[in-house]
């Protein structure tokens, strides 16, 4: 202190703390700016709580009172030492590293633009813990949990009510379901009993199987092995896209136009499976083709380079490396065969037949037998539709989690 | 090391068919050769010979077109869609675009590219490839076989217990032997090397070198390398190629002590590319 | 091996090849033959003198009238495009969030597991999809909304929806998933939290990849046949409400292609509509394709 200076005259410049309870408390006074920053240097780094922050404060000769906001906010961890060397210009993410390397920066007025603080300005320095979210963080932080919310509800939105329309269904369908509603054979189909169209289910399957997977398998090989970058390839990929996309009723069409009319098969089982086979092509030369893509092109090179042909390559090295995938494949076609109820309908599923199925002949499918007893039949029991129902959902699933098991198992015992 | 026995002095550049001109035809010929991928012209109007059961370096700069020779030599040039062909491609005399099987092409022209491969097949299956594909099934002659490619390719100590493991579940390094190896499976009369060290440790490179030279006798050696001091170590004749032009081409020891060019000069001691 | 084992070793290496080839070539064959043998059975139609023009404006539907049969299928088209349209407003929003959750955010196990639930629900089978419709839903709507009966295009718009969703999800999520990782890194450098990501970084980037998403969607939806067959109620009318009972383009010929005498006008008819169903999806088809290719020759 001057002795000058009256002491009742509030000094030019003040240091105050704040602290977490909001409270300011003045820790000193200078006169100049440059003393002030010693002050502020001269502060103990303090290892238990630090203040908040500190304030720089420029009073009027005659009154303490300051403006409300302060003319700048500096961030500086409270905590750190030895921070000269270091280029930060104390923003939250830059902060400065301890006092005196804040008390240096701003005595150097490296970073700031404006002149020494007027009378009653001040500017507050922060604490700012390292390693910490700053505000801007905080922010995105909270934003992003927010979306991530947003979306998980709206992944909820869509798995919660059809799984728990799935367990709706077992509960309903839950008395009629029996050993011997699976495995026999009802009189007139009003009280259960739907081995007849499992069966007939079962050899739609396997014979649509036997006509497309051949084909779909070669056609993938020849669309990832053979064809070349021209036009008529993307023409080929053009028409399993569509063939793909073709609506299942339209299927039915073409089934009853070239199987049952112009081939003269009829309404049979033979007939239906053919329609199923081709709605399920594209599905088998998609994934097979995925299957061969995923095998690396530099083993191909490698044998080609021994003198190997191209089939020798493919049937020595890339289908074995990729049968897996294409029996994933498959086994979707599989799936999906058996669920499908409108390329049948016409082309050979029959309400009601009797044992034993003829290729030329209409069988019972489960999928046309649910449509039956849903909507063609007057009182069937209501969980008998809801079992049948479930037997069929079952049997989709049950099949394409094997296709899913068989992904999980080959992931886990890739070759490369 | 330096061979002992210095190669003869051969004008490697204009065509020599075992006519009068000289008593050693040649076993890989290049006639004007030019490849294009798409505009970039890769090989510029190379004219080159390579003799029989020698070593041959071909060395240069980055994106000389090395790689891009030894490609159209056993013609997985085709491959590649963009690239373009032109001139002649003579093996034993033969142009490969016209007399040759190009798969019996193949199987006569060992080749091992940089990136070590081994294929999803068990070490011996590996090395037995190529031979069952070309007929040779009798276990016995198929054991010996693999036994022999796999010590040539200097991998046999480390895999002899452990023929059963993937190919691809071995180091890099024993890759690349792996790749060695199944290209000395066919016996070939030709073996093209590009690079073949990169991912083998120096002092077994070494003792593959010294099999190399005891190879030389059976069949002739084309070996690109970025390593100068490799090709002056191995080659009998080195070829220097710079942005799909050849340089020049000689006896190894003339090309690193009297090389006619001032760019192969600069190039040898590390002053260009 | 003898030169005649290499020979015939030779031809059946010959032989295979060209039955890959001739496989490969039967996609093309197949379409062709799709289109040409539905539109050969309406051919004789338009020998007949068959009103084009009113069976694409008309809206009345009456193919079984002795009186006077009427062949409009403009109801049916407004039907179709109505509960499609239902469809997508309710799908594209979940479904996209759902890829959009599951690329960025889900991780581990839950991602795993809701990928495989989600794969699960794109089998249910279109008739257990009618089925829930019939049973479940519509008790449902009656009892929420008081309607008079519970099938109509709120029940079909709600199941299709609940269909399309896995194709929507799982092709937005690839094409999610398509963008590089490097763009992703160079936004979290910048700073940029994962929402930001999404929505400045990713949506740009996989747009016409989640465009295809949402085409494919609707090609699915368009060609739907059991389920909006058992769940719309088929009343060829235009409908007013969303609780109107609705008639499609496709339950119509799984609804009446079983009693149309064959080769009468009524069975030619419904091929015709099967026709139109063909060209309507290829073009959705063909332009998510074409949105795809997009992609990919951006990218090059
Ligand atoms: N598949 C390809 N498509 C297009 N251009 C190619 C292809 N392969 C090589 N090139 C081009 O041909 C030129 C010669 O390439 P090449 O691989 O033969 O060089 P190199 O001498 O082997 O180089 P390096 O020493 O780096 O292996 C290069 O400019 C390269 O860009
Ligand atoms: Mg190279």
């Amino acid at each position: 202190m001057r002795d000058d200076v009256p002491n009742n005259t509030p000094p030019k410049y003040l240091l105050a703390a704040e602290t977490a309870e909001g409270a300011v408390i003045t820790l000193g006074s200078a006169d100049s700016w440059e003393e002030l920053l010693d002050l502020l240097a001269g502060q103990p780094e303090n290892d238990g709580v630090p203040p908040m922050a500190y304030r720089l404060i420029r009073t009027a000769e005659t009154e303490a009172a300051v403006k409300k906001k302060p003319r700048r906010e500096y961030f500086a961890n409270f905590r750190g030492a030895g921070g000269a060397g270091r280029e930060d210009d104390g923003t939250e993410s830059a902060p400065w590293w301890g006092l005196d390397h804040a008390a240096a920066n701003l005595a150097a007025r490296r970073f700031d633009d404006l002149p020494p603080l007027a009378v009653r300005e001040w500017i507050r320095i922060r604490h700012k813990e390292p390693f910490t979210p700053g505000a801007l963080e905080r922010r995105k932080r909270i934003k992003e949990a927010v979306a991530e919310y947003v979306f998980l509800a709206m992944t909820a939105a869509l798995v919660i009510p059809i799984v728990a329309i799935l367990a709706y269904l077992v509960v309903k369908a839950w008395p009629a379901l029996s050993f011997s509603f699976i495995f026999q054979n009802s009189e007139d189909s009003q009280a259960g009993g739907i081995w007849a169209p499992l069966v007939g289910t079962f050899f739609l399957v396997w014979i649509s199987l036997i006509i497309s997977a051949p084909i779909g398998v070669l056609a993938g090989v020849y669309l990832n092995e053979y064809a070349r970058d021209n036009w008529f390839t993307r023409l080929i990929n053009l028409a399993v896209v569509n063939l793909a996309g073709v609506p299942s009723i339209v299927h039915a069409l073409f089934g009853v136009g070239a199987f049952v009319l112009a081939a003269g098969m009829g309404q049979s089982l033979l007939a239906a499976s053919c329609t199923v086979a081709i709605m399920t092509l594209p599905v088998i030369i998609a994934s097979t083709r995925e299957a061969l893509a995923a095998v690396p092109m530099a083993f191909r090179e490698a044998c080609w380079n021994l003198g190997a042909t191209r089939w020798q390559t493919i049937r020595t090295l890339v289908l074995p490396n990729s049968i897996s995938g294409i029996l994933t494949g498959v086994i979707l076609q599989v799936s999906r065969a058996a669920g499908e109820t409108a390329p049948i309908l016409f082309t050979g599923a029959a309400l009601f037949t009797s044992f034993p199925y003829h290729l030329d002949q209409p069988f019972m499918a489960l999928s046309m037998h649910l449509y039956a007893i849903c909507t063609q039949l007057q009182g069937v029991s209501d969980s008998v539709q809801y079992g049948t129902a479930v037997v069929l959902i079952g049997l989709v699933l049950a099949v394409n989690g094997l296709s899913i098991g068989l992904r999980v198992y080959l992931r886990s015992r890739k070759k490369w | 090391m330096v061979n002992p026995i210095p190669p003869p002095e051969l004008d490697l550049q204009t065509p020599r068919d075992g006519g009068p001109g000289g008593s050693v035809s040649s076993h890989v010929a290049f006639r004007n050769l030019t490849v294009r991928y798409g505009t970039k012209t890769a090989l510029d109007g190379v004219n080159l010979e390579i003799p029989r059961q020698s070593i041959f370096a071909v060395i240069g700069p980055a994106n000389s077109g090395k790689t891009t020779l030894l490609k159209c030599i056993n013609r997985t040039i085709d491959f590649i869609s963009s690239a373009r062909v032109s001139g002649e491609i003579l093996v034993d005399g033969g142009d490969v675009y016209r007399q040759w099987n190009v798969y019996e092409l193949r199987r006569r022209v060992g080749m091992v590219f940089p990136l070590p491969v081994g294929l999803p097949m068990s070490v011996y299956n590996n090395v037995a490839y190529a031979p069952r594909r070309a007929g040779l099934h009798n276990r016995r002659e198929l054991d010996a076989l693999v036994e022999s490619c796999l010590r040539r390719a200097m991998l046999w100590d480390e895999v002899q217990d452990r023929l059963d493991l993937l190919g691809t579940r071995l180091s890099g390094g024993q890759q690349q032997r792996l790749t060695l190896a199944r290209a000395l499976s066919l016996r070939p009369d030709i073996l093209c090397l590009d690079e073949f060290s990169i991912a083998i440790d120096p002092v077994t490179t070494m003792r593959i070198e010294d099999i190399l030279r005891e190879l030389k006798s059976r069949m002739t050696i084309v070996l690109v390398t970025n390593l100068v001091q490799q090709a002056r170590r191995l080659a009998d004749y080195t070829a220097f190629f710079s942005a799909g032009r050849l340089v020049e081409v000689g006896p190894t020891e003339k090309l690193f002590t009297r090389p006619e060019q001032q760019l192969t000069e600069r190039y040898i001691n590390g002053d260009y590319g | 091996m003898t030169d005649g084992w290499r020979l015939f070793k030779r031809a059946a290496e010959w032989l295979i090849e060209a039955v890959v080839r001739l496989c490969g070539w039967s996609a093309i064959l197949f379409i062709f033959a799709i289109f040409f043998f539905i539109f050969h059975k309406t051919w004789p139609l338009f020998a007949e003198g068959f009103d084009l023009r009113e069976f694409l404006t008309s809206a009345r539907w009456q193919p079984t009238s002795t009186v006077h049969p009427c062949y409009g299928i403009l109801a049916l088209l407004v039907g179709t495009l109505a509960v499609t349209g239902l469809a997508m407003a309710l799908a594209v929003p979940l479904g996209l969030g759902a890829a959009v959750y599951l690329s960025e955010f889900a991780g581990g196990k839950t991602k795993e597991i809701l990928k495989i639930v989600i794969e699960l629900l794109a089998t249910v089978p279109s008739v257990v999809w009618g089925f829930i419709g019939y049973m479940v839903l519509g008790p449902i709507i009656i009892a929420v909304t008081g309607a008079p009966v519970g099938v109509n295009l709120l029940n079909g718009g709600i199941i299709l929806a609940l269909m399309s969703v896995p194709v929507i999800v799982s092709v937005g999520e690839d094409a999610l998933k398509a963008v590089p990782d490097s763009y992703r890194e160079a936004a979290l450098a910048l700073g940029a939290s994962r929402w930001e990501i999404v929505y400045r970084v990713l949506f740009p980037a996989a747009k016409s990849g989640l465009l295809a998403a949402v085409l494919l969607g609707v090609g699915r939806a368009i060609g739907e046949t059991m389920a909006v067959l058992m769940a719309t109620g088929h009343a060829a009318q235009i409908p007013h409400s969303l609780l109107d009972p609705i008639c499609t383009l496709t339950a119509t010929i799984a609804a009446e292609l079983g009693e149309a005498p064959r080769d009468g006008t009524h069975y030619r008819v419904l091929f015709l509509i099967g026709v139109v169903l063909f060209v309507i999806t290829f073009i959705v088809n063909l332009t998510a394709d074409l949105v795809v290719k997009g992609i990919r020759t951006e990218k090059e």
